[in-house]
């Protein structure tokens, strides 16, 4: 069946009323989620798993769609309006955005992030609909020591490349991958770390985890810092939401080239959103006609960088429906929930589930529609949602995360563990630690390790397997290069200058 | 808490980690990589990056956020972290004998308090309502295990 054939039969499911309610959902909770400051889709996902014993597979997965996609364009509301953007890569809307509210085009900015949103989103998902397959075929290349390989690159890229500091990076990642040991040895079951506590036995949870770091350490740090309550402005919303002919001419070149930065940038491990955003605004300010109005306002500051943002997270899904590797936090969630349903990620998923994956493709498409139509009428509604007094949104947070991961297990140990996790998070956020690479080295820990001896049993013990096969040694030797050049590259920086 | 300070807790979960890993038994079976190498190269990997992280601190290069500018926290952050952390504290304490709706009311008192609100009729209400209404959300039309809202009532 080509990939045509079956994106057809996907958008069959994906139109069913049932399924489409929840895609509706989805994207509204995803909005919802994305507007409102603190809570990301990594969180609200986590915070849904336990749904995963009652709804079907399908169903969950399109909703967790909507969310993932809702968020980013939710994120631009909160980022447009109060300048806060929900995660990084919604800073450079933040900054043109809120520049523009503040001389009355916030409508423009609005619309001009949905609908380069939606046009990025749409690019992105065609570019999964076409490139997955093409990767699933190089994927059955894959054996355990490329997979094994595989990870170590996504581990060395997520802690390396991303955030501010190597060493801080590496060592969120060394606390995640140990984090990850806890419980029992698969192939041994051997207890590692549990302190002979018979609830650490299954390991640490990743809802637990994941809820505890994002959701309880950012209220922790924000309770800390004190300035919350203090209120942040809320950019009135007057005039249009209509954009001028010159605002549709100043953004559609943007969105197609912020889409073409996001989506590969997305698919690469520790690619992010953040980088391509990045670029996008850089590259929009260079080739402007208005490069002055960078910095105050300009609309191709909003429209390309939003594109970018959409288009990555399209990106994000391949790596990990493909290859069944997580480059990103939420993405790691995501592979949870498909583990909570027995879902093997990897290139088998797309012949033995392809019903499901090409349901969610297509539930993509459906979403970006719903969602450009979701959000400019109900934007008034979002506004309303900014002003909930902080401390009621907190408690409101810190509330539904408990409540979500007690309900998971019936677990007061998790609840506990929970708040652990909350205090690792604040000193994380105090101290600057990036969180991605803890929550991926929890997940890909056990993995890469069951990886890693599954290879030395077929290579019957010779270590030498992973570089004397070419993919699993191009793999490593990109990881070193990852590790060394960014060193080498900042000592001849400081040489020069 | 200073990097510096962070840096000597870290070194502490190496050292527990440390411990852990050494009596982790040896597996009868034979294997090339048994249940002990990956916990050790990991704990190995992490107290080397610690004590690179401790002596970059000790030089005052590292990063604390309570000295940025825009950053620093107000006065009484302590409180406002402790109170948070309390009804948490409550929550664990009180749900297995009163159900889950006052345990979550005071999780959410707890909380708004960190965030500046007054403890008082006020807030216990507001926290009622939301923790009714999550139960309502999640025990009833999600069927998700929460327990109990009240234990004498449902």
């Amino acid at each position: 069946m080509s990939s045509l054939d079956a994106l057809l039969a996907g958008f069959g499911n994906a139109l069913q009323p049932a399924t489409l309610m929840w895609g509706f959902v989805g994207c509204f909770v995803g909005t919802l989620v994305g507007v409102l400051p603190g809570i990301g889709p990594a969180l609200t996902i986590a915070l849904l798993l336990p749904l995963t014993y009652h709804v079907p597979a399908t169903s969950m997965f399109v909703m967790f769609a909507g969310i993932y996609y809702g968020a980013a364009y939710g994120g631009s509301t909160t980022s447009i309006l109060i300048k806060t953007p929900g995660e990084a890569s919604s800073m450079m809307t933040a900054l043109e955005g809120n520049k523009m509210a503040r001389r009355g085009r916030a409508g423009q900015a609005l619309a001009t992030a949905a609908i380069g949103s939606f046009v990025a989103g749409t690019i992105g998902t065609l570019a999964l609909t076409f490139f997955a397959p093409m990767v699933v075929e190089a994927a059955l290349a894959f054996g355990p020591a490329e997979y094994f390989s595989l990870m170590v690159l996504s581990l060395v890229a997520v802690s390396a490349v991303l955030g501010n500091s190597m060493l801080r990076g590496l060592l969120a990642l060394g606390l995640g991958l140990l984090l990850g040991l806890v419980g029992v040895d698969l192939q041994t079951g051997q207890a590692r770390f549990t302190f002979g506590n018979a609830q650490l036995l299954d390991g640490i949870e990743v809802t637990v985890a994941a809820v505890g770091l994002f959701a309880v350490g950012e209220a922790l740090y924000l309770a800390w810092q004190g300035r919350e309550s203090k209120g942040s402005e809320v950019m009135k919303l007057s005039g249009s939401l209509w954009m001028s002919r010159q605002d549709w001419a100043r953004s559609w070149k943007a969105w197609f080239r912020g889409a073409f930065y996001g989506f590969p940038i997305g698919a690469m491990p520790a690619g992010g959103a953040e980088l391509p955003t990045l670029l996008s605004y850089y590259t929009e300010k260079k080739l402007s006609k208005h490069p002055e109005e960078f910095g105050h306002g300009a609309i191709e500051g909003v429209a390309g960088p939003e594109a970018a943002n959409n288009a990555a997270a399209a990106g994000v899904l391949m790596p990990l429906l493909t290859l069944g590797i997580p480059t990103s936090a939420t993405a790691a969630i995501m592979l949870s929930a498909f583990e909570g349903y027995g879902i093997q990620t990897g290139p088998q998923l797309f012949s033995a589930q392809g019903s499901l994956v090409w349901t969610l493709i297509a539930s993509l498409y459906i979403g970006n529609v719903i969602l450009l139509v979701l959000n400019l009428p109900l934007v008034g509604l979002w506004v309303k949602l900014l002003k909930i007094p902080p401390p009621w949104l907190y408690a409101g947070i810190i509330v539904i995360s408990t409540a979500g991961v007690y309900g998971a297990g019936n677990s007061v140990f998790n609840v506990g563990l929970l708040f652990v996790f909350g205090l690792i998070g604040y000193a994380m956020r105090r101290f600057d630690f990036p969180v991605a690479p803890l929550i991926v080295g929890l997940i890909l820990a056990p993995m890469a390790e069951q990886s890693m001896r599954q290879a030395l049993t077929i290579s019957m013990g010779d270590w030498s397997t992973f570089i004397t096969r070419p993919l699993s040694a191009s793999l490593l030797g990109i990881s070193a290069l990852l590790l060394v050049v960014p060193v080498l590259w900042r000592r001849w920086k400081s040489q020069r200058g | 808490m200073k990097p510096v300070h962070l840096a000597l807790v870290l070194a502490i979960v190496c050292a527990v980690a440390g411990w852990q890993a050494a009596v982790i038994p040896e597996s009868l079976m034979q294997m090339t990589v048994g249940p002990t190498l990956v916990p050790a190269v990991v704990v190995a990997g992490l107290s080397v990056l610690v004590l690179l992280y401790g002596l970059s601190a000790l030089r005052g290069r590292e990063v604390d956020e309570s000295h940025a500018p825009d950053q620093s926290p107000l006065p009484g952050a302590s409180t406002r972290l402790l109170s948070l952390l309390g009804g948490g504290l409550a929550f664990m304490l009180l749900v297995l004998p009163l159900g889950f709706v006052v345990p979550a009311t005071l999780c959410g008192m707890g909380v708004a308090r960190a965030f500046d609100a007054p403890l008082g009729l006020k807030s216990a209400l507001i926290c009622g309502a939301i923790a009714s209404l999550f139960w309502y959300v999640f025990a009833q039309v999600l069927g998700v295990g929460l327990g109990p809202a009240l234990p004498w009532l449902f």
